[in-house]
């Protein structure tokens, strides 16, 4: 008996129903069976030895909050490298690669600084939401960002993360920051910005919530009391100029353009001498090698020291070089001051990042202590500091 | 299922015997039916509860998957609370807004150049290098030209729907068959009695296929342009909560946009239904 094509095609075509959904089914398995949960953090102590060229002024007090506090430094060239037995790859993600704040880590690569310490350092560029789950797997070895809340929130549901160093604070001339259109009458110090709208790159989840909480309380306002218009880089610029917002989140160099126009004001920045972002390790660096992400911070620390000590844009052939790495126009870079690098991590800067999400109403649950979320003891071994 | 007997006879004649579809055509359909309509529900479901499965046992990290079971529940907890419905609500009245203006708009651009050779000689060229730029990339300038607000998000639709329903409408005007003109022609019909009797009935059914693609693709724009500058709607809730790492909350966002795509397509079909009787049938998804 033979059977007609008709007839034929009823169950080749349930079939082929059927081949998608065994397909998928398969392939959730096979990525089910790769996903794995993360274990607790657990490092045993190590032996803090001091350090040639760090002196007390390798370690400040992280309680001290004061604005004109200097940055850590130790001498230039210092800490000296202690390469690794075994040559190991790290891989970073980090949104940007031309934010002037990843400069040290793409001056660090240009000159051999983590090579040196047996460290062959691959640069992602991942958005932190992306990086989180890769960094809490083991797939990425560190997160050049910073503790947003998309961060606080993957902790709070069980990532071992840590945020292991500081990156920078803005320079006292910088105006990189809250920036308003001035109404009739208005003087900076008088501008009430209750119920206006806010333009801003960035939105409620990054640490520029807890800048802009304190910059807003000056001025009568909360996060609650503004609306915020989440923005394009060149569309926040455009949104004040044109009235479409009241105020703006102005990064470096974007301010540069409203800087001396009578008709806007800065209000506020970024808290002075305070960084609010940095490194971020996983649990690759946190427990299962340790030495590598000490290595990884002694080279960082070391490019601080030797190329972004003080005002590093005073030498114009650093700046060129520093523009290269970050493909960015040496004019651009030299049109802002010059960041203040620091590894350091304030006391209670999570603490105040945290109070400043949930007023923004972007984290849920108890605020986390300090300890869950920060670990100065890696780049306290890398200045042979001892607590 | 008819069958085939193998020759009895020399010459190899074959015999064809009825099977059930011919026999019992309305039995054989409604059991096609029910089993196209079983497997329509039963892949997804299997695929849900292996999703659920595989959470729960942690073959996968529910942090960055989480089961559907938390997705419905914090769905639901947010339709109850209240705070899911302003993020709807702002989504669908700029995709109602967006697509009424689109479709307006192409439907009659799309009947003028169908109906018009010269407007088409003068417009097509035009039209066609605009069709191709992708419409997110017009953002931008939407913004510069309605400033913040609902202008950019509407104009982003409208101008999205607009191109699938102009070429649909252009294309069933110039497939309207000539005989069918003359027909209009030969009765002696105005200008009007012929759009009335003759073209609107002809290229409606058409018209509307491109009615229902847009209404699909109208969500996908919208989702993406709210991501980009809103501060409501569907699809800043699912890149907001992406960027906040509340993925459950993502989740919630994506199951509304699909739920919502899904209705809004259906509606327009169940429209196209009503508004051209005269059409084939469609019946839907499963095509028996």
């Amino acid at each position: 008996m033979r059977t007609p094509a008709s007839a034929r095609g009823a169950r080749p075509a349930t079939a082929h129903a059927l081949v998608p959904t065994v397909t998928l089914a398969l392939a959730l398995v096979l990525s089910a069976c790769s996903a794995q949960q993360d274990s607790a953090l657990s490092t045993e102590p190590r032996t803090i030895k001091p350090v040639a060229g760090c002196d007390d002024n390798a370690w400040t007090d992280p309680g001290k909050l004061s604005g004109t506090r200097s940055p850590a430094r130790c001498d230039k060239g210092a800490p000296a490298p202690r390469p690794l037995k075994k040559h190991r790859k790290i891989t970073i993600a980090t949104s940007t690669l031309t934010a002037e704040y990843v400069g040290p880590l793409q001056i660090a690569i240009e000159k051999g600084e983590f090579k040196k310490e047996g460290l062959d350092v691959d640069l992602k560029v991942l958005p932190t939401p992306e990086a989180l789950p890769l960094l809490a797997k083991g797939e990425l070895d560190a997160l050049w960002a910073a503790p947003e809340a998309a961060v606080i929130n993957g902790i709070n549901s069980g990532f071992d993360i840590r945020w292991v160093a500081g990156n920078f604070s803005p320079a006292p001339s910088s105006k990189s920051g809250l920036w308003t259109r001035l109404r009739k009458g208005e003087t900076p110090d008088s501008v009430h910005l209750a119920d206006r709208k806010v333009g801003t790159l960035i939105g409620k989840g990054s640490v520029i919530s807890y800048a802009m909480d304190k910059v807003l309380a000056q001025h009568g306002a909360t996060m609650k009391s503004m609306s915020f218009q989440q923005l394009g880089s060149s569309d926040v610029l455009t949104a004040l100029t044109t009235g479409g917002v009241d105020a703006a989140w102005l990064l470096d160099p974007v301010w540069r353009k409203v800087d001396g126009d009578k008709r806007y004001a800065f209000l506020g920045g970024q808290p002075a001498g305070e960084p609010l972002g940095g490194a971020l390790f996983g649990p690759n660096l946190l427990s299962d090698d340790v030495d590598a992400g000490v290595a990884l911070l002694r080279g960082y620390i070391r490019t601080i020291n030797t190329y972004f000590a003080g005002d590093y844009k005073k030498n114009a052939a650093f700046v060129a070089e520093l523009a290269k790495a970050l493909k960015q126009d040496a004019k651009v870079v030299k049109s802002v001051p010059s960041l203040r690098m620091d590894w350091e991590i304030r006391k209670g800067t999570t603490d105040r990042l945290q109070k400043a999400y949930r007023d923004a109403g972007v984290t849920e649950g108890k605020p986390l202590p300090e300890e869950k979320l920060v670990d100065r003891k890696l780049y306290a071994e890398a200045v042979g500091h001892k607590p | 299922m008819s069958t085939l007997e193998k020759p009895r006879s020399e010459e190899g004649r074959v015999i064809r015997r009825p099977g059930p579809r011919e026999t019992r055509p309305e039995s054989a359909h409604r059991r096609r039916r029910t089993l196209e309509v079983s497997l329509a529900v039963a892949v997804p479901v299997v695929l849900v509860l292996l999703w659920q499965l595989a959470a729960t046992q942690q073959w996968i990290d529910d942090r960055v998957y989480p089961a559907p079971s938390s997705i419905a529940s914090d769905g639901w907890q947010r339709a109850l609370d209240g705070e899911l419905w302003p993020d709807v609500w702002a989504t669908l009245k700029r995709v109602l807004a967006g697509y009424v203006i689109g479709t307006v708009a192409g439907y009659l651009l799309g009947l003028l150049m169908g109906a018009l050779p010269l407007v088409r000689a003068a417009l097509e060229p035009m039209m066609d290098a605009l069709y191709v730029v992708p419409k997110l990339a017009l953002l931008p300038i939407f913004l510069n030209m309605f400033g913040l607000g609902e202008g950019p998000q509407i104009a982003l639709v409208a101008a999205t729907v607009f191109f699938f329903v102009w070429i649909s409408t252009m294309a069933a005007v110039l497939a309207v068959p000539e005989g069918h003109r003359d027909a209009g022609q030969v009765f002696g019909a105005s200008h009007r009695q012929m759009f009335r009797h003759v073209l609107l009935p002809a290229s409606l059914p058409a018209v509307l296929v491109g009615a229902r693609i847009a209404a699909g693709v109208a969500v996908l724009v919208i989702v993406a342009s709210e991501s980009i500058a809103a501060s409501d709607g569907l699809g800043h809730l699912i890149f907001d909560s992406r960027a906040l790492f509340q993925n459950d909350v993502m989740f919630v966002g994506i199951v509304c946009v699909a739920i919502l795509g899904v209705v809004f397509s259906e509606l327009v079909r169940i429209a196209g239904r009503f508004l051209t009787p005269w059409a084939p049938r469609d019946r839907g998804r499963g095509q028996s």
